[in-house]
């Protein structure tokens, strides 16, 4: 599979000839475009048009980040795959409430249900966690009986919270207490890294997109209306307890990830770029990781398991097979 | 779908022969997976393969790869990355033979396999018109069918760029 590239320094990205490189102070780097399928650059990056170009003729996107390392966009080279057939039928179950209401069931039962396998592993290493996988057990339980996506929505706000109470238990660690949920600016370390894990989910589900037939404007669980790209938002649901708390847990348990590895200022707690890096090279990490996919017969990396998530939405959508969501083994 | 949406392609009768499913997948423009190194190498092939020649010639709602004058009249060549699918692919450069006599020129068919150094050629016969006239009809019934033919694993699912789709 391409692979994703990262930039955190700063310097100029630039076409030469018919590749990429990426000047900085210390070096050059040449990046071969074939092989590449999104750049993330959290640095301070230069570039022009004829860049731009080049990325959309090779359709890699380019995601970017402000100094904070919060999300700003995406370059999103045109679409390459279009199929009126799909997009229609997109939108023809996000107007459907019942439909509409059905599939955002199936995406929080999966959230919750991959919450619940993270939960577990600790609870069988001998972190006190009943009380918590009983409590998320129950939420998922109300989720058949929403009317509403607001009152889903709740549920799941309600099933979140619990299970950011289970993190202190987890991670057992006073410099990194959960408090409360606090976005934009995030108020405590555990806030921000979740935030910047969170982000990168997000933009990676949003690249997956873009190799299929769906429109990422088009969520079902997270409104289209106020916003630009909601479907990456729906997926990434499925995916973050495994792969962005997962990889929290696993930073702050070899101690990788330290108090001493952020800083406050006007926009709250933030995480120094070593760390920055550290982290997505985790995330990265678990991202090429495979696992044997029964039906297919072959190894998958959960990259690609995002992909094939999408491809059973497009199946749901076409009426062949009923989207049921990812959920971990272990 | 309106009849006048659909028209069968060559590549419509080249996945006939192989999986009925792709040509209801096809049919809707759910190409499969691009990043699939299978469908890189094809492209690359297709792209570098006998440049000198004629390429890409469109004739109505066929593509010919290479369309030139032999000694004996006009020949129509289709490049291959392949020999594997050969009933595939003699069908397909029978339907361009066809469609082509459809407008009154009289050609002959060379399957090329640039991989393999090597050339086949193709007649059109009456039992092929016949076979390829039935095979239309089937392409239109299936791209019509309201859902796609279910998957059915076989040896080409291997190799497959739907088969992450089709599977998952």
């Amino acid at each position: 599979m391409k692979k994703v590239i990262y930039i955190f320094s700063d310097g100029e990205l630039k076409r030469q000839d018919n590749t990429l490189k990426f000047h900085c102070e210390e070096t050059n780097r040449f990046l071969p475009v074939e092989d590449i399928s999104d750049i993330f650059v959290f640095g301070e990056v230069s570039f022009n048009k004829k860049l731009l170009e080049l990325l959309s003729q090779k359709e890699i996107l380019l995601h970017y980040f402000n100094y904070h390392g919060y999300y700003m966009g995406t370059f999103y080279p045109r679409e390459h795959l279009n199929s009126g057939y799909m997009i229609l039928k997109q939108a023809e179950f996000y107007q459907d409430k019942l439909k509409r209401l059905e599939l955002a069931k199936a995406i929080i039962t999966g959230a919750l249900k991959n919450i619940r396998q993270v939960l577990k592993y600790y609870d069988n290493r001998g972190k006190e966690l009943k009380s918590f996988l009983e409590r998320i057990e129950e939420y998922e339980a109300q989720i058949d009986s929403c009317r509403e996506i607001t009152e889903l929505m709740a549920v799941e706000g309600n099933a979140r919270e619990c299970y950011y109470q289970a993190f202190d238990i987890i991670i057992d660690n006073k410099d990194f207490v959960f408090e409360q949920r606090s976005r934009r600016p995030p108020k405590n370390h555990l806030n921000s890294l979740l935030s910047f894990g969170n982000s990168i989910i997000y933009t990676m589900v949003l690249s997956e997109i873009y190799k299929t037939h769906l429109d990422p404007r088009i969520g079902f669980l997270h409104s289209t209306n106020f916003r630009s790209f909601t479907l990456n938002l729906d997926i990434a649901e499925i995916f973050k307890p495994i792969l962005v708390d997962r990889a929290i847990f696993t930073l702050l348990g070899k101690k990788m990830i330290t108090k001493k590895d952020f800083e406050k200022n006007m926009e709250g707690i933030v995480l120094k770029d070593g760390a920055k890096r550290l982290f997505a090279e985790e995330i990265d990490g678990k991202l090429k990781t495979t696992i044997k996919h029964r039906e297919l017969g072959r190894e998958v990396s959960y990259r690609r398991l995002i992909r094939m998530e999408l491809y059973k939405l497009e199946k749901h959508l076409m009426g062949e097979r009923e989207y049921k969501p990812f959920v971990a083994r272990w | 779908m309106n009849d006048k949406d659909l028209h069968v392609t060559g590549t419509l009768i080249w996945y006939y022969y192989i999986c009925h499913r792709e040509v209801w997948l096809m049919a809707r423009h759910i190409v499969p997976e691009q990043d699939n190194p299978n469908v890189d190498v094809g492209r690359f092939i297709h792209e570098q393969a006998y440049q000198r020649e004629k390429k890409e010639i469109s004739l109505g709602n066929i593509k010919l790869d290479i369309i030139k004058r032999g000694q004996d009249g006009l020949v129509i060549a289709e490049v291959k990355k392949t020999s594997r699918f050969e009933k595939s692919s003699r069908m397909q450069l029978a339907y361009y033979l066809m469609e082509v006599e459809k407008l009154g020129l009289n050609a002959k068919g060379e399957l090329r396999f640039p991989e393999e150094r090597r050339v086949e050629t193709v007649e059109l016969t009456d039992a092929l018109r016949r076979e390829l006239e039935a095979a239309v009809k089937d392409i239109l019934r299936i791209a019509y069918l309201e859902q796609p033919p279910e998957p059915v694993k076989i040896k080409f699912c291997k190799n497959c760029a739907y088969a992450e789709f089709c599977w998952s």
